[in-house]
């Protein structure tokens, strides 16, 4: 249902001595993500997952190749028009507002105001108290709180395909199992093709399918068990870019 | 009776429909047009001539005074000096504001000069809003000044608001608090076109305990300009906050200038400012719940004043 062919993104590398060289951060990536899957992108700090993410809501522009949803081409589509057909992003960090309250948010989200309604989409992401509607969304909110309204603007939108950046993060420890339950019970309910982005052993091993993402390009895909190996690999050497380039250093994997 | 016009700006200034319940002065064009009083709440026209004095007897609580303004006369510039004399322990709502409709090429305008002595245990809620409106190409300027007094243990707050219309606009707010006494000022300032917007906050923090804060939120397009000030003087010990954001757009110029000045070791007092334009992840945000950019800006611009 959504088609990834050759998709770059390159920025002008600003650190490039005649600061014309171009920087590669998605290096042609090519996936069909199926209808109603469910799909973990996982892949070191800096590997390209959020660029990717941006990428499909079109929040990024993409440099070169192109991106189906339902068999159509929307490489060169608004934010606007992609949300309109059904994508839906959770943002690794939510943008906080002044005067913004999280009942406006979810507002526009679902196209509901009436207060049960919102109280039904709040309680469907595991938020009992009914005073977080009257939040606001501004500095004040713990980064945990601003996830959990991310996530719910987000479901909120009943999307075709969700995509999920990081959503347990400052997540406490108790929760991130709920969430992972309420993620697919959602894509089992309304068949939603659900994407999360995650280093989260939990998630990875919900998945259908994982994508590892290595300096833009994919590494792997398949499940767990695949994936596991070349996880403790690259953890086991975090800093095995450098070490690679360094003649009097040596990296043993 | 009043006029299709005079209802239009009387729901524009003071969300009346018609005649307000409870006490009230209507002032149009530089004359009393109404007025109603009540057991608790006396309206006197004031020794000159030159504006009224609204005197609230103490304990008075849950009553409403509504001093709406109108300047439809083409040429007018109208001046008032009010004086409201607010009661130990009571607790009202003041619904002040002007609405200005030009239809003519000359200038209107409105200078109210209001001055509020609040008695000790007094809670005060002070809303006005000021608007302009009409197809006239006439200046119209809208120049408040405030000055509150509150005793010991009185309570203000002040709700102003400016959204559009007013040509140039010179507002001075000061406030000189007893001992804790409390005062929270909001105020929404919106220009566009070639409009000029100024507001001066004079805070005194004079007694012991007291607190206050000062919350701007201003949005400037066009090539309108806002200059803001603020100054808090502390003077005992207390605490005293200023926030003030402003949002550009096109190409709005803005200066916001907030002080602190602490007279006392043991103050304690915080300010706050940003200028800038509508932060990037709040517009890709909203867009990503299906608004165009257009919408998304108006719906972040509304929430940022509401
Ligand atoms: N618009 C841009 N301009 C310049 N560099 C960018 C831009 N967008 C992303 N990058 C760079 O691209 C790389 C990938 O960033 P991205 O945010 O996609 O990583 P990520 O895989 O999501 O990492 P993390 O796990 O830390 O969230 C980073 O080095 C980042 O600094
Ligand atoms: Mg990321």
């Amino acid at each position: 249902m959504l088609e990834l062919k050759d998709v770059k993104f390159s920025v002008t590398d600003a650190e490039a001595p005649d600061g014309k060289a171009m920087r590669m951060i998605i290096d042609g990536i090519s996936f069909n993500f199926e209808r109603g899957k469910f799909y973990a992108i996982t892949g070191p700090n800096g590997s390209g997952k959020t660029t990717l993410a941006r990428l499909i809501m079109g929040i990024n522009p993409t440099t070169s190749g192109s991106i189906f949803f339902e068999k159509k081409n929307i490489t060169t589509l608004s934010i606007t028009d992609r949300a309109r057909a059904g994508i839906a992003y959770a943002f690794q960090h939510p943008a906080r507002f002044k005067g913004i309250t999280c009942r406006d948010l979810l507002s526009i989200a679902s196209g509901k105001t009436d207060e049960d309604e919102l109280v039904e989409i709040i309680k469907r992401v595991g938020i009992c108290s009914y005073d977080f509607l009257d939040k606001h969304v501004n500095s004040e909110l713990s980064g945990g709180e601003i996830k959990k309204i991310e996530l719910a603007t987000t479901i909120a939108r009943n999307p075709k395909l969700a995509i999920y950046d990081e959503p347990d993060t400052g997540i406490d420890l108790w929760t991130i199992e709920p969430m992972v339950y309420l993620l697919k019970k959602e894509q089992e309910k309304y068949n939603t093709t659900t994407i999360v982005v995650s280093h989260n052993r939990t998630f990875l091993e919900a998945a259908d399918s994982i994508l590892l993402i290595r300096d833009g390009r994919i590494a792997y895909t398949g499940d767990m068990k695949g994936v596991e190996p070349i996880l403790m690999d690259l953890s086991l050497c975090p800093f095995g870019e450098f070490l690679e380039g360094g003649k009097n250093a040596e990296c043993f994997r | 009776m009043l006029s299709a016009l005079d209802k239009k700006l009387l729901k524009a200034v003071a969300n009346l429909e018609d005649i307000p319940k409870g006490a009230y002065n209507i002032r149009k064009n530089g004359k009393l047009m109404g007025r109603e009083v009540s057991a608790n709440i006396i309206i006197d026209t004031n020794e000159d001539g030159t504006g009224i004095i609204v005197n609230i007897k103490p304990g008075t609580v849950n009553e409403s005074v509504h001093i709406p303004v109108i300047v439809s006369q083409a040429g007018l510039h109208d001046v008032v000096y009010n004086k409201f004399i607010i009661g130990k322990h009571s607790d009202i709502t003041i619904v002040a504001g002007c609405g200005i409709h030009c239809g003519s090429s000359e200038s209107q305008g409105h200078e109210g000069i209001h001055d509020f002595l609040v008695g000790r245990g007094a809670k005060v809620k002070y809303v006005e809003k000021h608007v302009a409106m009409g197809a006239g190409k006439g200046k119209r300027d809208l120049s408040p000044t405030t000055r509150v007094f509150l005793e010991e243990d009185a309570h203000v707050e002040m709700e102003l608001t400016q959204l559009g219309g007013v040509d140039e606009a010179n507002r001075v707010n000061e406030a000189n608090l007893g001992p804790r006494s409390s005062l929270l000022i909001t105020e929404r300032v919106m220009t566009d076109f070639r409009q000029v917007a100024i507001s001066k906050n004079d805070i005194v923090m004079a007694g012991q305990g007291s607190r206050s804060n000062l919350v701007s939120r201003s949005v400037i397009k066009g090539n309108s300009s806002q200059d803001f000030y603020a100054v808090i003087e502390a003077n005992a010990k207390c605490f005293g906050h200023i926030e003030c954001d402003a949002i550009i757009m096109d190409n709005g110029v803005n200066q916001t200038i907030p002080a602190l000045k602490a007279n006392h070791p043991d103050v304690e007092l915080t300010h706050e400012a940003s200028i800038g334009k509508i932060a990037n992840d709040q517009l890709t945000k909203i867009m990503s719940l299906g608004l165009t950019y257009d919408e998304a800006v108006n719906w972040i611009i509304q929430g940022f004043l509401k």
